[in-house]
């Protein structure tokens, strides 16, 4: 039996004394894509600010099995300062580690790493500019590099699609297709008809955790695992077309 | 023309523009930091709580710029120190430390028994006493600062930015928040020399904020925010001592003008592009 990269189990976590996550367990796998979806305030972010350990765990314990993996983390977009005077080129670069501990500069390589990645995402035009002028869907990109340039084996992102054209998401989920490829994805939304074609599991979060083994979900289903989302989210979106996904 | 340049005979101007340079260069550096992480009533909490340890130093017989760095460095910790905490009301504790840091300096002040000399100094500036020694103190601070941002620049950034994502990155964040809190607090205490507790703060922010009309780049803002401030203090230390007021006060309504002035001409060059570049030549 193939390991877990991340090993949850039955965590509680929450901000100061107030527990908003309870007794979650969940397993990631090397190739998973697991969809987390869950109503506004369920604990969607908390559960996976927990996994990066950036929020305290209450309860319970993360393992990995396989070894601490590289984690790449793209923040829910309403979390981040976009008036802050922060490049998109510097963005992008903020996600390599530092090199030389005192003199924590960017080495040659790195730059040029940094430049590839804004090339093949279509940024290098916008490279200089600051994100605070950038549309929703090309912060969501530059975010996105931010978060795989240091190719990691989790990558975690926080409704990478809100603010965002249809176009951009489209664009989007053939590039979260190529990445699982490579890395395990853990992709949060409040709006599982969109994302449900492209993940092969879900995981349901309202103060608890659900684990729905297939990306096939019913309205009947959520209510047993008292997770009132929405199915048909933004018009029509045809989340029974899911064979083509086989081919792993 | 020739009295204009005579001035520079006196050692006291040549301070006074030295002083003036060095500082708007530490400003520009820490204020670009304090405005990008919109951290401006922090600093003036910071500032202002610092009047408390001037207060004690005089009352103790201590030199007052020693209580004042205590002070500042002790609150702006400190309330660093509450944010991370985050259960309590930021912004009042704010508050009550900017208070309450005005409200004991004032009772120590007024219980020094005899003539408090310089109060004014603290409260108002007078870059036109800065002697040599401050002088060297204040270029050995900035060159310091300037030394940090330089090596530090990125962790610096990312943990002004986004600090969960430095922490996810193995940045030590706790180290570059507090780092920031001790050196925003000794640029402010060492800047009070020059404009006073009660007009620093616009040294920490009027330049940066024209310099930001221009450029949203963490590394373009701060060398204009240096021209600009250094601009302004210049001119503002020449008006004072050709009209007989006071320069700090007249610093800061100078770099105000200057705001206001850019901001205009900014928006009319942005509207003549909107009209399109035929009508311009017509004109
Ligand atoms: N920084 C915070 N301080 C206090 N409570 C918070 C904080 N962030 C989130 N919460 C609370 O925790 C609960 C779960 O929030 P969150 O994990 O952001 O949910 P979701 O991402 O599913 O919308 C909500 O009730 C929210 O109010
Ligand atoms: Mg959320």
């Amino acid at each position: 039996m193939n390991q877990p990269l991340v090993k949850i189990e039955h965590i509680s976590s929450g901000y100061f004394s107030e527990t908003v996550l309870k007794d979650a367990s969940l397993n990631i796998y090397p190739n998973d894509f697991i969809g987390i979806i869950g109503p506004n305030g369920g604990g969607k972010t908390t559960l996976v600010k927990t996994i990066l350990g950036i929020q305290p765990l209450f309860t319970g314990k993360i393992t990995f099995p396989l070894g601490r993996p590289a984690m790449g983390y793209l923040p829910q977009i309403s979390q981040i300062d976009k008036s802050f005077p922060i490049t998109v080129r510097e963005l992008v670069g903020s996600g390599l580690g530092a090199k030389r501990k005192w003199f924590p500069h960017l080495l040659k390589s790195q730059k040029t790493q940094v430049e590839k990645l804004l090339g093949e995402a279509g940024l290098l035009p916008l490279a200089s500019r600051p994100i605070g002028e950038l549309s929703g869907g090309q912060i969501q990109k530059a975010f996105l590099c931010r978060a795989i340039i240091n190719n990691p084996s989790l990558l975690i992102l926080d409704e990478p699609n809100t603010f965002v054209d249809k176009s951009f998401e489209k664009e989007l989920y053939r590039w979260l297709e190529e990445l699982n490829r490579k890395m395990a994805i853990l992709l949060v939304s409040h709006d599982i008809g969109t994302i449900s074609p492209m993940v092969k599991t879900i995981a349901c979060v309202n103060v608890n955790l659900h684990y729905h083994p297939s990306n096939q979900i019913t309205e009947d289903i959520l209510k047993v695992y008292n997770c009132p989302v929405d199915l048909i989210a933004h018009g029509s979106v045809p989340h029974r077309v899911l064979k083509e996904h086989d081919h792993e | 023309m020739s009295e204009f340049f005579s001035i520079f005979e006196y050692a006291f101007f040549r301070n006074a523009i030295a002083s003036a340079l060095l500082t708007s260069v530490l400003a520009a550096m820490v204020g670009t930091y304090i405005v990008s992480r919109k951290i401006v009533f922090i600093s003036g909490g910071i500032t202002h709580a610092s009047f408390g340890g001037i207060g004690m130093a005089y009352f103790l017989g201590l030199n007052p710029f020693l209580g004042a760095a205590i002070f500042a460095v002790f609150s702006a910790t400190g309330i660093e120190w509450i944010s991370k905490k985050g259960n309590v009301r930021e912004d009042s504790a704010i508050a009550i430390l900017w208070s309450l840091g005005m409200a004991v300096g004032i009772i120590f002040v007024f219980m020094t028994p005899g003539y408090t000399p310089d109060l004014m100094t603290f409260l108002f500036g007078n870059i036109l006493s800065v002697t040599m020694a401050e002088l060297i103190l204040l270029a050995a601070f900035c060159l310091l600062t300037a030394l940090f941002f330089w090596i530090f620049y990125r962790p610096l950034l990312h943990t002004a930015f986004d600090p969960e994502f430095s922490q996810i990155m193995g940045i030590p964040v706790a180290f570059f928040r507090y780092a920031m809190a001790v050196i925003i607090a000794l640029s402010i205490v060492i800047s009070i020399r020059a404009v006073g507790i009660i007009l620093v703060l616009s040294l920490f922010t009027i330049p940066q904020i024209t310099a930001m009309l221009f450029t949203r780049d963490f590394r373009k803002i701060i060398p204009l925010a240096a021209f600009w401030a250094a601009l302004g203090s210049v001119m503002g230390i020449f008006l004072s001592y050709f009209l007989n007021i006071p320069a700090g006060a007249t610093i800061i309504c100078y770099l105000t003008l200057q705001f206001l002035l850019v901001k205009l001409f900014v928006i009319s060059k942005d509207a003549l592009k909107r009209q399109g570049p035929g009508k311009v030549h017509k004109g």
